[in-house]
């Protein structure tokens, strides 16, 4: 038995806003981190994999509105986005540039150590999204 | 389908002072690369720099402009 829900309420903009608001480093992408389905989320996800660093992550896939609400939240139009502790760090340009100039290793609050992040590159950690907003919707 | 060169001129008009280099990318005239350079960006972050330069296409990003990847400078 489906739910009714309100006309009024949103619920997948709801998950997005508690997703970000939970989740210290949040990548909305498409695809997941181990099977990404564009080369922009991919190279965010390895950026992010190199510094070692844990990340949730979000497919918009599933659900087109994913990425309306996301970008109509977030006043960015493209996929992957990075969060940052609630705040939107950009998509693959930006996290790419910031990730060569040590620029993200600082925003993760983390020691900027090539030789480190090297030999991390295989291990990363990798945290299941917390959610899975198109199941909300089933 | 735009082309490379009428993305430049958006840009171009759109951003005072702005000059644009765009690429397509895969030559599909839908994946393109853009390094624009405009006095402009003078004390915007990143962020901010990136959305002036989306905001002059709108819904067209994710649209018909399938990605528009950006490298930005204030000079």
């Amino acid at each position: 038995m489906t739910q009714e829900h309100n006309q009024d309420s949103n619920p997948i903009r709801d998950a997005i806003t508690q997703a970000i608001d939970q989740n210290p480093v949040l990548l909305f992408m498409k695809g997941t981190p181990e099977a990404p389905g564009c080369g922009f989320s991919a190279r965010t996800v390895a950026a992010l994999q190199a510094l070692g660093v844990p990340f949730a992550a979000v497919d918009v896939l599933p659900d087109a509105r994913i990425r309306q609400e996301l970008s109509a939240l977030s006043n960015w139009p493209t996929i992957p986005q990075l969060f940052i502790d609630g705040e939107l760090i950009g998509g693959c340009d930006i996290v790419t540039e910031m990730y060569a100039s040590g620029e993200l290793a600082q925003a993760l609050g983390i020691e900027s150590d090539g030789a480190q992040a090297e030999s991390e590159l295989a291990t990363a950690s990798v945290e299941p999204a917390p959610l899975s907003i198109e199941n909300r919707l089933a | 389908m735009p082309s490379a060169e009428e993305i430049r001129e958006r840009i171009e008009t759109a951003i005072p002072g702005a000059r644009a280099d765009v690429q397509d990318y895969t030559g599909g005239g839908d994946h393109f690369q853009a390094t624009v350079v405009a006095p402009a960006f003078a004390g915007l972050n990143r962020l901010s720099q990136h959305r002036m330069v989306y905001d002059v296409f709108g819904d067209e990003i994710g649209g018909p402009i399938h990605a528009l990847s950006l490298k930005t400078l204030s000079e």
